[in-house]
C-alpha cells in the first residue's frame, strides 16, 4: 500500500512538473486512498467549480493522491451534502463548499444538512467589497452613510439572493449606521451590476470575479472592502473598520466531509492545504481571482463553523427568513 | 487589421475548421432529432470542451447552435413535426409545401434562408457587440417586466381566436415557475419538502415535456410517421423562387436581428414573429399554411439569424438571449472567460476566432446540410417504435445529464401528460413554455421594481422602455380581440 501510494505520489508530482526533490518529499505522506472525490454544488464553470479544479492540481502532489471534482447540483447544495453525508468516513470524499450549504440548512431544513457534515479545513475567504458606478459621486463609507442621512428612505443598495451572506452584511451595515434605505435582493452578482451600472441602484456589494470585466473597464470602481485589511488590488478603498463601521464580512470557501473523519486523513488535509497554498503558481492564480489565503485547521475551522450558523440563524429569525413548513 | 489577421487565421486552422464542421453536423443530427434542443444538443458537448483549447471550445458549441437551427426544419418539413422549439413556425408551411410534393424546395429554401440568416446575425454580431453593451444598460427592472408581459402578449396573439386559450395557457406556465424558493423572502414555495424542487423545475424540463414528449404519447396512438418520399434531396431555390422569397428573408433577418438582441425568449419567438409579420406583408398571405414558400423563408432565416445575434448580449454583457446561448455562455465561463466590453481587448483571439468560426460553420452548412440529408432520411424512416425508443433514451439521457437525477425525468413525464391534455384541449402550447420561462423574470423584475420604486406602481410608466413596451403589449392583445370580433361580425353577417 505505501509502495503503491508513493508510487503514485511521484508520479502526480512528476505530472505536475515538479522538481524531484519535492516528489521525495512527497513520499514520506501516505494519504489512505488513491482517488479523492470533491463533491460541489457549482455547474462547471461556476465559481467554486473553477477554483476547485485549480486547487487539485497543486493538492495532488501535495497529498500524494489523485483528485477527481464531481458537480452534484439541484437543492441548493441539498443533493451535495447528502452525498457527502452518506459517504464513507475514510476520505475519500469531500465538499468543496462555502456558506450557501448553511443558509440552506437552515432553511429548507433537508435530511442531510450542515450537522450531518464535519468541516475539515478552511482554504480562502472571498472578500466582500461595495461598488458604485464610475460617475456616482459615493468615494467611501463615510459618503455613503452621509447620502443616504440626508436622503432618507430615498438610496437602494443592491445586494444577491435574500438568505445570502451579502444580504447579511447589508442589514448589518445598515442597522450598524442607522440608516432608512431599501436593500434590493438579486439573483446574483451579474442583474445587481447591470442596477448599478444603469442607476437603478445606488451601490452593490459582491465579489470582485463577478465584476472584473467592468472593473477593469472603468466602469465601476470599488469604494470600499468589510475586510480585515485593505485589499492589496485595491489600496484606496477603505475597510468599514477604518471607517467606524465594525464589521468582518467572512464569506469562507472550504473543505467539508463525513462525519467521523480518521486524524490521519484530516492531518494529511491539513498538510496539503498548507503546501498547496505556498505554490508560487497557485498563489498567482488565486491572487489575481482577489482570494484571500485563510487557512484554518479541522479545529479552527470548526468553531468558527459553529459561530456561522449561530450567526445565520440569528440573521434569519432577525429578518423573518423562514422555511415555508 | 490585426483583429481580421486572427479572423482570417480561424478560417484556416485545422482545429478551428474541425470545431466548426464538426459542430454543424452535431448540431443539424441533434436539431432534426425532435425533442432534442439546440440547447440540449450544446450541453451534451459541453463537458468535451473543458479539454479544448478555449477558442475551439466556443466555436463548436457556437457552430452546433447555428447547424441545430436548420436541422430543426428538416422533421418540421418531412414529419411534420418541429426539431426544435424554433422550426414549429417552419412545420406550417414547410410540411404543407412536402404534401404538395415540394419537399426537396421546401428544404432547400430553409437551409439557403438560413444561411443568409446566419450571416447576417454574424455581421450584426460582428458590428454591434461592443456598441451594444451599453444598451443592455437601459433595461432597468420595469423594463425586464414590460419585455417579459410583452414577450407573452406576442405569442398569446400569435392564436388567432384562442386568444383566451393562450392566455390560460400563459398562466399555467406562470404557475409552474412560482415553483422553488421566493425570489425576494427565501420562503419555499409548492417544494412539498423535496430538495429537488427548492431550485425551481426547470423550463427545459418542461419544454421536453410538453413538447416533444406528449408528442410521443400522441404519435405512439397514431398508425406511424408519415414516411418521407424516398430519394427527397435538397433543391436549392432558383432566380425565380429566389424573387419570390427574399422579402420574406429580409423580414425574418431584420426581426431575428431584434429577438436575438433582445434579451429573453430567443429564436422561437422570432420565428413566430417572423412568420406573422411575413404573412402580413405578403401579397398572397391566403397561401400561408397549404404551402407557402415564404411561410418557410421567413422563420428559418430568423432563426438562424437568432443564433448569431443571440450572441451580442451575451458577449457584450453576459446576458444570453436563449436557452442555446445560456450553455454558451456555460462554456466561455468554463475557461475563465469573463464576458464584458473587455472580453475584447484581452482576449481578442477567443472573440475573433469566434467570428471567424461562425462565419466557416455558416458557410460549411450548405455542404454540409445536403451532404447529412441521406443519413438524417435513414433516420426518419426506421421503423417507428425502434425510433421512439431511441427517441426516448436520447431524451432521457440528456435529461439525467443536467442533474444526474432520475427525479428530473419524473417531472419531464409529469409535464409531458400535461402537454398531452392541453393538446387534447386545444391550448396552445408556447405560452405556456413562454410563461414558464419568463415567469421568474417577470416575477422578480416585477417585484424589485417595485421595492425600488416604495410600492409605487406608476414606476412601470415613468420608466420610458417599460411604458414603450408595455403600450405594444397592449396593442397586440387589443388587436387580437378586435380581428376576433371583427371575424365573428362577418361570420355572422354572412349567416
Amino acid at each position: 500500500m505505501f509502495v503503491r501510494a508513493s508510487k503514485l505520489a511521484i508520479i502526480a508530482s512528476a505530472v505536475a512538473g515538479l522538481a524531484v526533490a519535492s516528489a521525495a518529499h512527497a513520499q514520506d505522506i501516505k494519504y489512505p486512498v488513491d482517488t479523492v472525490t470533491l463533491v460541489t454544488h457549482s455547474s462547471p464553470g461556476g465559481g467554486t467549480d473553477v477554483y476547485l479544479r485549480e486547487m487539485v492540481k497543486f493538492l495532488a502532489p501535495a497529498m500524494g493522491a489523485e483528485f477527481a471534482v464531481e458537480n452534484v447540483r439541484g437543492g441548493s447544495g441539498a443533493k451535495a451534502i447528502a452525498k457527502v453525508a452518506n459517504s464513507p468516513a475514510d476520505g475519500s470524499v469531500f465538499y468543496g463548499s462555502t456558506p450557501s450549504y448553511i443558509n440552506m440548512s437552515l432553511l429548507s431544513k433537508p435530511e442531510f444538512g450542515h450537522d450531518s457534515v464535519e468541516p475539515v479545513v478552511r482554504v480562502f475567504l472571498d472578500p466582500q467589497v461595495i461598488y458604485v458606478r464610475k460617475d456616482s459621486p459615493l468615494k467611501s463609507f463615510t459618503d455613503i452613510v452621509a447620502s443616504a442621512k440626508a436622503n432618507p428612505g430615498t438610496q437602494k443598495w443592491g445586494t444577491g439572493t435574500p438568505a445570502s451572506l451579502e444580504r447579511q452584511a447589508l442589514e448589518e451595515f445598515k442597522t450598524k449606521a442607522g440608516v432608512d434605505v431599501t436593500i434590493v435582493t438579486h439573483d446574483g452578482g451579474g442583474d445587481m451590476m447591470i442596477n448599478v451600472l444603469n442607476g437603478s441602484l445606488d451601490l452593490g456589494i459582491g465579489e470582485i470575479q463577478e465584476f472584473r470585466g467592468q472593473l477593469d473597464a472603468g466602469e465601476i470602481r470599488v469604494i470600499g472592502v468589510f475586510t480585515d485589511e485593505r485589499l492589496p488590488d485595491f489600496p484606496d478603498a477603505k475597510t468599514a473598520k477604518e471607517e467606524g463601521i465594525d464589521m468582518v464580512v467572512k464569506k469562507f470557501r472550504g473543505i467539508v466531509g463525513p462525519k467521523g473523519l480518521p486524524p490521519e486523513v484530516i492531518q494529511a488535509w491539513e498538510a496539503g492545504v498548507t503546501k498547496a497554498l505556498l505554490d508560487p503558481e497557485f498563489q498567482k492564480w488565486y491572487k489575481n481571482a482577489s482570494l484571500i489565503p485563510a487557512f484554518m485547521t479541522h479545529e479552527e475551522f470548526t468553531t468558527f463553523m459553529a459561530s456561522v450558523v449561530r450567526e445565520q440563524e440569528a440573521f434569519f429569525k432577525e429578518y423573518n427568513i423562514t422555511s415555508a413548513d | 487589421m490585426e483583429t481580421l489577421l486572427i479572423s482570417l487565421n480561424a478560417l484556416i486552422s485545422p482545429a478551428l475548421l474541425a470545431a466548426a464542421f464538426g459542430g454543424v453536423l452535431w448540431g443539424i443530427v441533434g436539431g432534426a432529432l425532435p425533442g432534442i434542443s439546440p440547447s440540449i444538443t450544446m450541453a451534451l458537448l459541453l463537458p468535451f470542451t473543458y479539454g479544448m483549447d478555449p477558442t475551439t471550445g466556443v466555436v463548436l458549441l457556437a457552430a452546433t447552435y447555428v447547424g441545430a437551427e436548420y436541422g430543426g426544419s428538416i422533421p418540421a418539413i418531412l414529419i411534420n413535426t418541429p426539431g426544435t422549439n424554433a422550426a414549429a413556425a417552419t412545420v406550417l408551411d414547410g410540411y404543407a409545401m412536402n404534401q404538395r410534393g415540394l419537399a426537396g424546395e421546401a428544404l432547400g429554401i430553409s437551409l439557403v434562408c438560413g444561411v443568409i440568416g446566419g450571416l447576417f446575425g454574424l455581421a450584426l454580431l460582428v458590428g454591434l457587440t461592443q456598441p451594444l453593451a451599453k444598451l443592455a444598460l437601459l433595461f432597468t427592472p420595469p423594463a425586464y417586466f414590460a419585455l417579459g408581459i410583452l414577450g407573452i402578449s406576442v405569442i398569446a396573439t400569435l392564436n388567432e381566436g384562442a386568444l383566451v386559450k393562450a392566455l390560460m395557457s400563459a398562466v399555467i406556465g406562470l404557475m409552474i415557475a412560482t415553483v422553488g424558493s421566493d425570489p425576494f423572502s427565501g420562503v419555499n414555495r409548492f417544494t412539498f419538502g423535496r430538495p429537488e424542487l427548492l431550485d425551481g423545475i426547470p423550463y427545459i424540463l418542461i419544454m421536453i415535456g410538453v413538447y416533444a414528449l406528449s408528442e410521443l404519447y400522441i404519435q405512439a396512438g397514431e398508425p406511424g410517421w408519415e414516411k418521407p418520399k424516398k430519394f427527397v434531396t435538397v433543391k436549392l431555390p432558383g432566380w425565380v423562387m429566389w424573387k419570390r422569397i427574399w422579402p420574406a428573408t429580409a423580414i425574418g433577418s431584420v426581426i431575428g436581428g431584434f429577438e436575438g438582441i433582445t434579451p429573453g425568449a430567443g429564436g422561437t419567438v422570432a420565428s413566430f414573429m417572423a412568420y406573422n409579420e411575413t404573412r402580413r406583408w405578403s401579397k398572397h398571405p391566403e397561401e400561408f399554411g397549404k404551402g407557402a414558400p415564404e411561410g418557410v423563408a421567413g422563420p428559418e432565416a430568423a432563426n438562424n439569424v437568432v443564433a448569431c445575434s443571440a450572441l451580442i448580449p451575451t458577449l457584450s454583457f453576459g446576458i444570453p438571449g436563449s436557452n442555446s446561448t445560456a450553455i454558451l455562455l456555460g462554456g466561455l465561463l468554463l475557461h475563465g472567460l469573463v464576458p464584458g466590453p473587455l472580453l475584447f481587448t484581452q482576449h481578442p483571439e477567443v472573440i475573433y476566432g469566434l467570428f471567424g468560426g461562425l462565419l466557416t460553420a455558416n458557410l460549411a452548412m450548405i455542404p454540409l446540410g445536403i451532404l447529412i440529408m441521406t443519413p438524417c432520411l435513414w433516420l426518419v424512416t426506421q421503423p417507428k417504435p425502434l425510433l421512439s425508443a431511441g427517441i426516448y433514451a436520447l431524451i432521457f439521457t440528456g435529461i439525467f445529464s443536467i442533474h444526474n437525477d432520475a427525479f428530473d425525468i419524473g417531472l419531464a413525464l409529469v409535464a409531458a401528460i400535461l402537454g398531452y391534455g392541453l393538446k387534447y384541449f386545444k391550448f396552445p402550447f408556447l405560452p405556456l413554455v413562454l410563461g414558464t420561462i419568463l415567469g421568474y423574470m417577470l416575477e422578480s423584475s416585477f417585484r424589485r421594481a417595485l421595492l425600488m420604486s416604495n410600492n409605487d406602481y406608476s414606476t412601470f410608466v415613468t420608466d420610458p422602455i417599460a411604458a414603450g413596451m408595455l403600450g405594444v403589449a397592449c396593442l397586440f392583445v387589443a388587436g387580437s380581440i378586435g380581428r376576433s370580433w371583427w371575424v365573428s361580425r362577418r361570420q355572422r353577417a354572412a349567416a
